[in-house]
C-alpha cells in the first residue's frame, strides 16, 4: 500500500495522525498579523496533562506530533514535552519563529527533542521590513545567525512567510536567503483574519500584483529545478507552484471523499486544552479538562458534524469545476472570514484567478518555444 | 556486511519513527526524510526489533502470531530482517555496543 492510500485511509475510517498542541500563546516577537487569539482564557494544560495526552496519542497510533503557539520555546517545559514526544517515537515537528533556537538550547533541541523538522518564519528580505513585522528591532539579524547555526547543528530546517503588503517586493530576496542557506522557503499568499475573528491583519494583505509576482516566481523557480532535473517533453502541462499551505504533516493524500482530513485525521489543541478540527477550524468539539482526547475522538458530536462538513465541502468545491483545486479553500479560513465553511472567500477566488493567469502564460510561453514541425 | 543469524541481535536505528495502520507500518526515516511503508510482516519484524531479543525469538513469537510453516517463517523473517537493515531502518547489536 502506498504512503497516499494509507493516509486516504486515515481521513475514509478517521484514524488519528497528526497533532498540533499550541503549548502557550507567550512569544518573544509580536508579529502585527499574528493569528492567536491572544484575549483567549481558560485553564493552562499541566506538564502531567500533556504526558497524558502524548501517552493517549501514542495509544491511538499518532504519527506526527507538532509543537507549536506563540512561541512553543517560551513554555517552561518545552524541552520535557519535547523529548517525551521523542521517547513515544513521534514524528516531532516544531513551530517556532527561531528567535530563541541558538546556542546551548538550539543544541538541547537536537539532542533532547530530535525533531524531524523545524519551521521558523521569515517576514522580509531586509531587516527594516522583517523587524517592522515582528515589531522586535534586531529580529532579522539574530534570526539569519539562528539559521545558520542551526544548519551547522544539523537541525533540519524549512522556512515559511506569509506574503503581506510590506515584504511583498522582497520575495526574490527572501528565496535568495534561503537559497543561500540551503533551506527550502514556503511562502503562503494569504494573509488571513485572527481566530476570534478580528480582522486587522487584513490590513497587511498582500496586494494583487504582489500576488501575481509570487506566483510567477514559483512557477519560475519551478521551471528552473526542472530544467536541472529531467526537462519535461515538449507541450507538457506546467507544474503547478509550491505555495498551497499543504497539510501540518507535510502530506497531502490523494482525493477522496472529503475536501480535506480535519478531524478525520487531524486535529489541533490550544493551551486551554480545546480540542479544533485543524489549526485554522476555530471550532472547538472538545476539551481535554474534561475528557480524555480518545473519547473525544469517539464520541464528539462536534466532530462528527465537521466530518460531515469537509463531504460537504467537497461537493462546494467539486462545482467549481477543474480548477476548484487552485483555490486552495480552507473551510476553517472561509469561516472565519464569512461566517460560512462553503463560502467562497475572495484570497480563495483570487488566487485562482492569478494562478490561471499565470498558467496560461506558462503554457503560452511553452507554446512559442517549441520548435514547428512540418 | 555480514548475514543475518537467528542469534543476530537488531535493533531500530535512532532516526526511525513508525506507525500501524490498519495491520501495515508507515516508517519515516528521519535523516534521509524518507517514507516507507510495510506489509504486515515487515511491519511485525520492526515492531520486534528491540535490540534485546535475537531474531530467533521474533520467529517463534511470529509462529505464534501467524499459521505459517517454521521453515518458511524463518526464511521470510531472515530475509525480510535483510531488506530493513539494507534500508537503513535496523543495525546490528555487536557486543561492544551499548543496548
Amino acid at each position: 500500500m502506498s504512503l497516499s492510500r494509507l493516509v486516504a485511509t486515515a481521513w475514509r475510517q478517521n484514524l488519528l495522525f497528526s497533532v498540533l498542541v499550541e503549548l502557550t500563546y507567550r512569544c518573544n516577537l509580536d508579529c502585527f498579523f499574528c493569528y492567536n487569539d491572544l484575549g483567549l482564557r481558560g485553564e493552562p494544560m499541566s506538564r502531567e496533562q500533556y504526558f497524558r495526552l502524548f501517552a493517549d496519542l501514542r495509544e491511538m497510533e499518532v504519527m506526527n506530533l507538532t509543537l507549536s503557539g506563540g512561541e512553543p520555546l517560551a513554555h517552561p517545559d518545552f524541552l520535557a514535552l519535547g523529548a517525551r514526544a521523542r521517547e513515544l517515537g513521534f514524528v516531532v515537528r516544531i513551530k517556532s519563529n527561531g528567535h530563541a533556537l541558538r546556542g546551548e538550547l538550539a543544541r538541547r533541541v537536537r539532542d533532547e527533542v530530535d525533531p524531524f523538522l523545524i519551521e521558523v518564519s521569515l517576514h522580509g528580505a531586509t531587516a527594516a521590513t522583517h523587524d517592522r513585522q515582528t515589531r522586535v528591532p534586531g529580529s532579522f539579524d539574530r534570526l539569519l545567525a539562528n539559521l545558520a547555526e542551526m544548519r551547522e547543528l544539523g537541525l533540519r530546517v524549512k522556512v515559511n512567510s506569509t506574503l503581506t503588503a510590506w515584504n511583498e517586493t522582497e520575495i526574490e530576496g527572501m528565496f535568495a536567503i534561503t537559497d543561500s542557506l540551503g533551506l527550502p522557503l514556503q511562502v503562503d499568499p494569504e494573509v488571513t483574519p485572527r481566530d476570534d475573528g478580528d480582522r486587522e491583519p487584513l490590513q497587511v494583505a498582500p496586494s494583487r500584483e504582489g500576488a501575481l509576482r509570487l506566483f510567477r516566481l514559483q512557477f519560475e523557480r519551478g521551471r528552473a529545478a526542472e530544467a536541472l532535473a529531467a526537462p519535461d517533453p515538449p507541450g507538457s502541462i506546467p507544474r503547478q507552484p509550491e505555495v498551497a499551505r499543504g497539510g501540518d504533516d507535510g502530506t497531502m493524500p490523494a482525493p477522496l471523499h472529503k475536501h480535506c482530513g480535519a478531524g478525520s485525521s487531524g486535529i489541533a489543541v490550544d493551551p486551554y486544552g480545546n480540542v479544533y478540527p485543524c489549526v485554522q477550524w476555530r471550532r472547538p468539539v472538545g476539551n481535554l479538562h474534561r475528557q480524555g482526547i480518545g473519547e473525544i475522538w469517539r464520541s464528539s458530536k462536534g466532530l462528527e458534524e465537521v466530518r460531515d462538513l469537509t463531504v460537504r465541502v467537497k461537493e462546494t468545491i467539486d462545482a467549481q469545476g477543474e480548477g476548484g483545486y487552485l483555490l486552495n479553500f480552507c473551510p476553517g479560513t472561509a469561516a472565519v472570514h464569512t461566517g460560512s465553511p462553503f463560502e467562497i472567500y475572495g484570497a480563495a477566488a483570487q488566487r485562482r484567478e492569478l494562478l490561471e493567469q499565470v498558467i496560461g502564460e506558462e503554457a503560452g510561453a511553452k507554446r512559442r518555444l517549441l520548435p514547428v514541425i512540418d | 556486511m555480514t548475514a543475518i543469524a537467528l542469534t543476530t541481535v537488531l535493533r531500530r536505528r535512532s532516526d526511525v519513527r513508525y506507525r500501524l495502520i490498519e495491520g501495515e507500518a508507515v516508517v519515516l526515516r528521519q535523516s534521509a526524510a524518507e517514507v516507507l511503508v510495510l506489509n504486515g510482516v515487515g511491519a511485525a519484524v520492526l515492531d520486534l526489533a528491540d535490540g534485546e531479543r535475537p531474531v530467533a525469538e521474533w520467529i517463534e513469537a511470529l509462529a505464534r502470531e501467524y499459521d505459517a510453516d517454521a521453515e518458511t517463517l524463518a526464511r521470510d523473517v531472515l530475509a525480510f530482517a535483510g531488506e530493513l537493515r539494507e534500508a537503513g531502518l535496523l543495525e546490528e547489536i555487536v557486543a561492544e555496543d551499548p543496548p
